[in-house]
């Protein structure tokens, strides 16, 4: 097993690959085993306020004597997990819409949804997201739909361009001179072929969409107390960062953690790309 | 007064894959051009031609290339060790280079009268008279019909062959004494293919300029080179005038004869070349070519790495029993 | 009533490019008798891609028929419907995009075979091997990926493809133009083999030493028309029209 891992790493790319992944799952793991792992709940009032990191608390307490630790890996379902929900919705919505598109002949049709698409994707998502749940109001789930209403044309655009071209190739052609059914082309060969650059395009859609549910967070927008979140830990710990730099500087390191993790696999998968 | 051009002797190339690892992609190779010389470079895929090409021009390592040894004499120059300063006079200057056809060109966003002009001012300063004069001869000696229309308009609205012609005025603007073209030709139509060949011929007529030509289309270069270096698995392994290719001193330049289909009745058996070249990292040791050869011995093999030898003035082989299978150089 | 595998009368192509017509063929008469092997040479721009592209049924012509066995091969918008579909394949220039790129080569051959031959997936699978044997690609390069073959085993693979629809003609636009030389005669090699065994061929290519070797009778075209046609030991030795002559005269001695 390590031999292989060691092979792995040899290949272009292949370190920042390993290591990125198990940065990754490190923190998604400890994350979700936290009940298991650490022996206070995420929003237990144990001590005085604003404890400095100690044996029983590594991370500290904040401001109310809650466990910094604790909380930190609490928040990796909301930060991770709902990220994963706001990339794989808009994913799915997104890539199925492109391939659609690809398929109609109705060139108003065409023209419509595609002003609509670049409409959307004129606007920076984090500006959006921001608009839209001031006009919604807080919350992590109203940060998922927004997301999911808004962030699928990205998806859009890159799987129409990518299933036109698709659909012209050889490969596609040969299906129809097989006499294939038109739903076996479409499962079969167009959409493995599109979805491989979605699926790449997700991968760096999530560090975006992390940084969107923390910084929605950080607002006051999204996650709301007493939730435990990366975003919302900074906001609050900002007062405090001269004496107790712990409650916000840990949730800190959590969020670039997780996003330099991402962030080192989809650099090692473009090295290999590269290497090709 | 020597009449050699350039000189290239026992070249290694190796190219840098990752931090680690690197392949070997030309090793070795040799061959030496004279003035006015038509030298027809050919080889499969894989056999170190082009790599051979950009060592000639300096654009080695674009692409993680580095020369590991060997030489390379141009009138007194050393290729191997010139600097970035030193290469900006010499490409384009004194080396021209024709890439292939299909896979780059005039650049796109520029019209042809601005990429011309940028090929005939290169290091100098002409005045827009001048430039233009030049430009318009220079693409009247490669035959485009109009060239004053041409001179305005973009390389969409052109055809395959004549940007192709276009690449090849702004290869000799500077008249250098040796032309680079790496596969001109693939890609074109036939047509289009014989009347450049026809342009190259005649500028190297006008010229005395030196041209070598790679291509992998042996009839091609039989046709029209002086003398043709027969490449294989990153090693130049023959050199022979271009009429004495029926009787090549090595297998391998005997079966890419033999395997021509216009040699074959329709439908007729064809001689083809078993196997495939042996990919770069895996090259076997001694004679590369062992493994689809004929007359392989096993000295073939044990004997490494295999030496291009001279048989006489104006043939080279790097088969050690060529005197055996052969019987010498006729 | 047709007598010919395959008839083309009056078939002409016309595309329509932002407001400009553009014909691509013109207007063009063509025939494919049994183990016939036809060529249709010409340059880029000709035509000939697109003509071999209406005989598969890709394309549909503007105007004109083309019949297989006496039967128009369009129904409305759709070409060779039902069982027909599976007597005439094609093989493409490139390979690089011919197969699937995220199948293994096995199961792009057994999905044919299953289609065309309704085995079980087992039998499928195991005559889909054979097809790709005797295309000359082993058993560990069928389970491959296509990216990790050959230009060449790539094309031959297409060719297994092909050949599992058991078809009766087979349309190869360019089969050896983005390959490498002896990868070119090992699939000409095959070509040869498969004509023997009596499959008919449309040969459609710019290279006329492939035409040569291959075809029993050529057509010329030059911009969407058939300039000369006839068998192609006359057409090499005594050329009628100006551009076939060009055309013959510009290969290298």
């Amino acid at each position: 097993m390590i031999k292989q891992i060691r092979e792995y790493a040899a290949l272009p790319g292949g370190f920042g690959i390993i290591v990125g992944v198990s940065m990754f799952l490190s923190i998604s793991i400890l994350g979700f085993a936290r009940p298991l792992l650490i022996p206070y709940a995420p929003d237990e009032l144990i001590g005085d306020g604003l404890a400095a990191p100690s044996w029983d608390h590594p991370f500290g307490l904040d401001q109310l004597g809650r466990d910094v630790l604790s909380r930190t890996l609490a928040a990796v379902p909301a930060d991770i997990g709902v990220a994963f929900l706001g990339v794989s919705i808009p994913l799915f919505i997104g890539t199925v819409i492109g391939i659609l598109l690809a398929f109609a002949k109705n060139r108003v049709f065409l023209s419509l949804v595609g002003s609509i698409i670049d409409g959307i994707n004129a606007f920076p998502l984090l500006i959006i997201a921001i608009a839209m749940v001031t006009f919604l109001g807080p919350g992590l789930f109203n940060v998922v739909i927004v997301l999911a209403l808004m962030n699928w044309a990205r998806y859009a655009r890159i799987s129409r361009t990518r299933a036109t071209i698709v659909l012209r190739e050889n490969y596609v052609e040969a299906a129809r001179l097989m006499g294939y059914p038109r739903r076996r082309i479409i499962f079969k060969h167009v959409t493995p072929n599109v979805s491989s650059e979605t699926l790449a395009y997700a991968l760096s859609d999530f560090i975006l969409v992390i940084v969107i549910i923390s910084g929605l967070s950080f607002l006051g927008l999204g996650a709301r107390p007493p939730a435990a979140e990366w975003g919302s830990m900074i906001a609050d710990g900002r007062v405090f960062l001269g004496e107790a730099w712990w409650i916000t500087v840990f949730p800190g390191i959590a969020l670039c953690w997780s996003a330099i993790s991402i962030s080192l696999i989809v650099e090692g998968l473009s090295r290999r790309d590269r290497a090709n | 007064m020597t009449k050699v051009l350039a000189e290239i002797r026992d070249l290694r190339i190796d190219v840098r894959v990752t931090r680690r690892l690197r392949l070997r992609i030309v090793d070795t190779a040799s061959l030496v051009i004279n003035k006015g010389q038509l030298l027809g470079l050919i080889g499969e895929s894989g056999s170190g031609k082009t790599m051979l090409c950009r060592a000639l021009v300096g654009t080695l390592n674009r692409r993680g290339a580095y020369i590991q040894s060997g030489s390379i004499d141009f009138e007194g120059i050393d290729l191997v060790n010139a600097s970035k300063k030193d290469w900006r006079s010499i490409r384009g200057h004194k080396i021209g280079y024709i890439p292939q056809s299909a896979l780059a060109g005039p650049n796109p966003v520029m019209r042809i009268g601005a990429q011309l002009a940028e090929a005939v001012t290169q290091r100098g300063r002409k005045s827009k008279d001048e430039v233009r004069r030049r430009s318009l001869e220079l693409l009247e000696l490669v035959q485009i019909r109009r060239p004053e229309v041409v001179l305005k308009q973009y390389p969409y609205e052109l055809s395959g062959g004549m940007k192709q012609r276009v690449m090849i005025a702004c290869a000799i603007a500077q008249n250098p004494k040796l032309i680079v073209a790496d596969e001109p030709t693939t890609g074109l139509d036939v047509t289009v293919q014989a009347e450049i060949m026809e342009l190259l011929s005649k500028i190297r007529k006008e010229f005395d300029t030196s041209i070598i030509l790679v291509s992998h289309d042996l009839q091609l270069i039989n046709s029209i080179c002086d003398d043709i270096v027969v490449m294989h698995a990153g090693a130049t392994i023959e050199k022979l005038p271009s009429s004495k290719v029926t009787s090549a001193l090595h297998p391998y330049t005997h079966a890419l004869y033999d395997s021509r289909i216009d040699l074959v009745e329709p439908r007729g058996k064809l001689r083809t070349i078993k196997g495939q070249p042996p990919s770069v990292g895996k090259w076997p040791t001694g004679c590369r070519f062992a493994d689809r050869c004929d007359f392989v011995k096993d000295v073939c093999r044990s004997t490494d790495p295999a030496p291009f030898m001279q048989v006489d003035d104006s043939q080279w082989s790097a088969c050690i029993r060529h005197k055996e299978i052969y019987g010498g150089a006729k | 009533m047709s007598n010919y595998l395959i008839e083309a009368k009056s078939l002409s192509v016309t595309f329509n490019s932002y407001g400009f017509e553009v014909p691509a063929v013109r207007e063009v008469d063509f025939y494919l008798d049994k183990r016939e092997v036809v060529g249709v040479v010409g340059e880029s721009g000709s035509g000939k891609s697109t003509f071999a592209r209406v005989l598969a049924g890709l394309q549909v012509p503007t105007s004109g028929e083309v019949t297989f066995k006496g039967e128009n091969i369009f129904r409305g918008q759709q070409a060779y419907p039902g069982e027909l579909r599976k007597a005439v394949q094609m093989v493409f220039q490139d390979p690089y995009s011919s197969l699937n790129p995220r199948m293994r080569i096995i199961n792009a051959v057994t999905e044919a075979v299953i289609h065309h031959q309704a085995a079980s997936r087992k039998d499928a699978k195991e005559i889909a091997h054979n097809l790709l044997r005797r295309m000359g690609i082993s058993a560990t390069d069928a389970s491959k990926y296509p990216n990790a073959l050959s230009g060449g085993q790539r094309q031959r693979a297409s060719v297994a493809r092909a050949l599992s629809a058991q078809p009766e003609v087979l349309l190869a636009d360019e089969p050896t133009s983005a390959i490498d030389q002896s990868a070119q005669s090992q699939l000409l090699e095959l070509f040869a083999e498969l004509i023997a065994s009596g499959l008919s061929v449309v040969l459609v290519s710019h290279d006329l030493g492939v035409i040569r070797y291959l075809c029993d009778r050529v057509y010329v075209m030059e911009s969407g028309l058939f300039v000369e046609s006839g068998i192609t030991k006359d057409i090499f030795q005594s050329p009628k029209d100006s551009y076939t002559q060009k055309l013959i005269a510009s290969i290298p001695k």
